[in-house]
């Protein structure tokens, strides 16, 4: 493997601005948005007049044909008119120009263009307990394309700069280098660097919240749900600071991004405002379920061998919620493995046991629960769980090693 | 962000003076396409931006199209030139017997080779077993395949970049350039293009040639080759094409004869 | 006629020394690897390579692990061998701070080979930039003498290409002995694949 081609790392996706979770970074509260404020600058069929606009669209569709055509692409049909229909409902009046593409991208993030298409991260699938607070993430993202907020951060940075040229010359310093490019094969894993051209203001993202909260509300979902999202990515952050004995970063004057922990009680507030009483509301949690049944375990499997156990644990106890299955302890017992610490291997031992004690255990956990018998020294136990492992993928890669260990 | 930071690093090369450079390798064998061959260009990827005077690339549609037409049509000329019949490809999709992902494939293959030529032969960090032997990467028997099935002697890919300095930025090199005169130096860089093209023989699948163009210049007001205007995309294509040599081999026999 | 009139243009404008492009400039990254035996890693563990190899040099101070050396015939971005040889109990296959959110596991002298192969699963994932992984086959088979494994496996990665493996292993008097293989699925993979199986079977512990 290439360890030194940083640029294949995918950690470069999170330092882009523009997308949905580089908003985690603290900063001193923002006043709140009133959604009432908040009606939409993009009415059906919308199209650019400005150059500047027109140019930048024009790149835009560029990005959209190679993020079509990425084979980063998750391309189940049912699963992508899932999303497609939540943004068809919560988009806004622009919602049926709109298109959205589901990136295998174990991060939590959702990324929204200026020509009216969204990536959502299979990150984000793991995360969301309910379609509401799906809907919520989507109806976030409408809300910065609907009250233009890319074009109007462009053209901010750009007058920003061009102050910054003319100040620092003034002071001696060598102006700005060549500048940014975009366009190109643009590939999709590189798309948190390129969006750093769109860093959103607080004041924008506080108008994403408002919009988001409003759009959700008038669809019937219950727009408190967009304030959890925020606490349980906020739980899932601490959990993986925690671990690691660093402490999550409090806000700084300079940082221009609102702290989560504001925006969550301001989305409190403004749930309370938009939330019509008496009306039925539905989180469509038992849907959602459904629809991300037949990932789901690809989605564990992507976030548990990333070994970030905070993030981990925290993630599996709240799925957990909803009650402990055979897969969940499977991939509880993955994460103490490959934690690997002192004592983490009997950890992991008892929570193979416990998952196989489960129907719908899925053989690995049956591998896995057999080695940690051997181990054990309980070899005869640890054969027969080996040999049920192979028993019920008796074409599994690793069935030629493991049947030369059950003998 | 590898692309951008191979671009990066050979402009920020250049933008402390104004030069032209280009450096080109071949196979030892590579002898230029001559009469009637068949070529495949990829798409190819233009960009005109307007450097603003802060130093921000802002793309700019009607100059991109403009010099995309024109690069294009050079293209076609610099070739017919020389005899050949070429496709310039567009969208993924346009080649019978050859599916969108294939031809995605292919580019996604390129992006590591030619990226790797441009890391091993232009960037300092030069592999050993390859010294001396001119250009030695192949995009292999998926090159061969398309080459076969679509009747394509040699496929092309190319990527320009040109970034011409608005009237604002020219001003603050003007000031930049005339503080030097009181000591006081601060040069901001200017109009500059970057564009690398390569050309693969689809009979053996091998990169034959490849070469990267750099132009930059720190003086007010220069601009090379201007792409917007035809003439300057000639020039481009010209400097990046046009001056194709033959490989080591071939030359050392000419010169014996 | 025209392009002698830009030409002329071109030499009559005040041009500042151009930096070099090209070959000239070299930073010394890679070294020559001959066709005779050759101690990789730190040393213990020896190879006779079939045709000429690039090494990789290693910045023992910011990055590289003593165990741990790589290998290339086009560059890592198209192919490589990396090279583990004895990575004591304990010990990591990259370096990575504490703090770091993803970590690539430990290496554990009582692992056995599923639990080695998930270990290099993760650091494809955490360090590799791979998005998706796939093992294709797991099986026993001798290394350095030694009933050890071998493992082959695909994973895309984050510059949309797919990547195509192979890694041989032993756990030998409690340390790892590694040889892993990983190139561009397409061309790059079968290109030198022979070139490791023959270094794969002539590998050696230097006593």
């Amino acid at each position: 493997m290439c360890t030194r081609c940083s640029r294949l790392n995918r950690r470069s996706l999170l330092v882009g601005g523009g997308a949905l979770a580089a908003s985690m970074t603290t900063g001193i509260a923002q006043a709140r948005v009133r959604p009432a404020d908040m009606v939409p600058l993009i009415g059906p069929g919308f199209r650019p007049t400005d150059t500047d606009e027109k140019g930048l669209w024009q790149q835009m569709d560029r990005v959209e044909e190679e993020v079509s055509g990425s084979n980063l692409l998750i391309k189940d049909p049912e699963l992508v008119a899932y999303l497609q229909n939540i943004i068809g409902t919560v988009g806004g009046p622009a919602a049926r120009d709109m298109r959205i593409y589901l990136a295998h991208i174990p991060d939590f993030n959702a990324v929204m263009f200026p020509t009216g298409f969204a990536v959502v991260f299979s990150g984000l699938l793991l995360r969301m307990r309910n379609e509401a607070q799906l809907a919520g993430v989507i109806a976030h993202e409408s809300g910065h394309f609907l009250r233009r907020h890319m074009i109007r951060s462009w053209r901010d940075t750009k007058r920003k700069s061009d102050l910054f040229a003319i100040g620092a010359m003034a002071a001696g310093v060598v102006g700005a280098g060549a500048g940014v490019y975009m366009g190109d094969y643009v590939q999709l894993a590189q798309l948190g660097t390129i969006l750093s051209l769109f860093a959103y203001s607080r004041a924008m993202e506080a108008e994403a919240d408002a919009m988001g909260a409003r759009l959700i509300a008038e669809s019937g979902y219950p727009p408190i749900e967009m304030a959890n999202v925020w606490e349980q990515l906020i739980g899932e952050e601490e959990a993986s600071a925690r671990y690691r004995r660093k402490r999550r970063r409090r806000g700084t004057l300079f940082d221009t991004h609102p702290s989560p922990t504001s925006r969550m009680q301001d989305l409190r507030i403004t749930a309370s405002e938009v939330t019509v009483p008496g009306r039925a509301y539905d989180n469509g949690r038992s849907r959602y379920l459904s629809k991300i049944a037949p990932v789901r375990q690809m989605l564990l499997d992507d976030q548990v061998k990333l070994n970030d156990p905070g993030a981990s644990q925290y993630l599996l106890n709240t799925l957990a919620l909803d009650g402990w299955n055979g897969l969940l302890r499977y991939y509880e017992g993955e994460v103490w493995r490959l934690r690997n610490r002192a004592g983490d291997d009997t950890r992991a031992a008892q929570s193979y046991a416990v998952a196989v004690a489960y129907p719908d255990a899925p053989p690995e956990a049956w591998r896995w629960h057999g080695l940690s018998l051997i181990k054990e020294g309980r070899a005869p136990e640890g054969k027969a769980a080996l040999g049920r492992y192979l028993q019920m993928e008796p074409g599994a890669p690793d069935a030629p090693f493991i049947r030369q260990m059950v003998g | 962000m590898r692309k951008l930071g191979l671009a990066f690093a050979l402009v920020a090369g250049v933008a402390v003076s104004g030069c032209v450079q280009s450096r080109q390798y071949a196979d030892v064998q590579f002898t230029p396409p001559q009469g009637d061959y068949r070529l495949l260009i990829m798409r190819p990827d233009v960009v005109v931006n307007s450097l603003t005077t802060g130093g921000m690339s802002e793309p700019r549609a009607d100059w991109t199209e403009q010099a995309r037409g024109n690069i294009i049509k050079s293209l076609g000329n610099e070739q017919s030139g020389r005899g050949g019949k070429v496709l310039v490809l567009a969208r993924r999709n346009e080649l019978p017997n050859v599916s969108a992902e294939e031809i995605a494939d292919l580019e996604r293959l390129h992006y590591a080779v030619g990226n790797s030529i441009a890391l091993h032969k232009y960037s300092g960090a030069s592999l050993p077993t390859k010294h001396g032997k001119g250009l030695e990467y192949t995009l292999g028997e998926d090159a061969v395949s398309l080459g076969r099935r679509t009747g394509y002697d040699y496929a092309l890919f190319l990527y320009a970049q040109d970034n011409i300095a608005s009237s604002g930025r020219t001003a603050l090199q003007v000031l930049g350039v005339a503080g030097c005169i009181i000591g006081f130096c601060a040069p901001s860089g200017g109009s500059n293009q970057f564009a690398y093209a390569s050309l693969v023989d689809l009979r053996t699948g091998e990169v034959v040639w490849f070469n990267v163009l750099q132009t930059g210049s720190q003086l007010p007001g220069v601009k090379f080759g201007d792409i917007r205007t035809q003439p300057g995309a000639d020039q481009m294509v010209e400097r990046l094409l046009g001056r194709m040599k033959a490989g080591k081999e071939v030359r050392k026999a000419a010169e014996k004869r | 006629m025209r392009t002698a009139k830009l030409l002329l243009v071109a030499a009559t404008l005040p041009l500042a020394a151009c930096g070099t492009v090209g070959e000239g400039s070299d930073f010394g990254v890679y070294q020559l690897i001959r066709t005779k035996p050759t101690n990789v890693g730190n040393g213990s563990l020896t190879v006779v390579p079939p045709r000429p190899w690039n090494k990789q040099r290693r910045f023992l101070f910011f990055d590289s692990v003593r165990w741990v050396e790589d290998w290339t015939l086009n560059g890592p971005y198209l192919d490589g061998i990396t090279f583990v040889s004895g990575l004591p109990s304990g010990q990591y296959l990259i370096r990575q701070r504490k703090s770091d959110e993803r970590q690539v596991p430990k290496f554990r002298s009582d692992m056995t080979a599923p639990e080695v192969t998930a270990m290099l699963e993760t650091a494809f994932r955490v360090r590799g930039g791979a998005i998706e992984f796939k093992t294709l086959n797991l099986q026993p088979r001798q290394f350095l003498g030694q009933p050890g494994f071998q493992f082959d496996f695909e994973h895309l990665d984050g510059d949309e290409l797919w990547r195509k493996g192979r890694a041989v292993g032993a756990v030998v008097d409690g340390r790892l002995y590694l040889m892993l293989y990983d190139a561009a699925r397409s061309h790059y993979y079968a290109n030198a694949l022979p070139d490791f199986e023959v270094m794969a079977n002539n590998a050696r512990i230097r006593a």
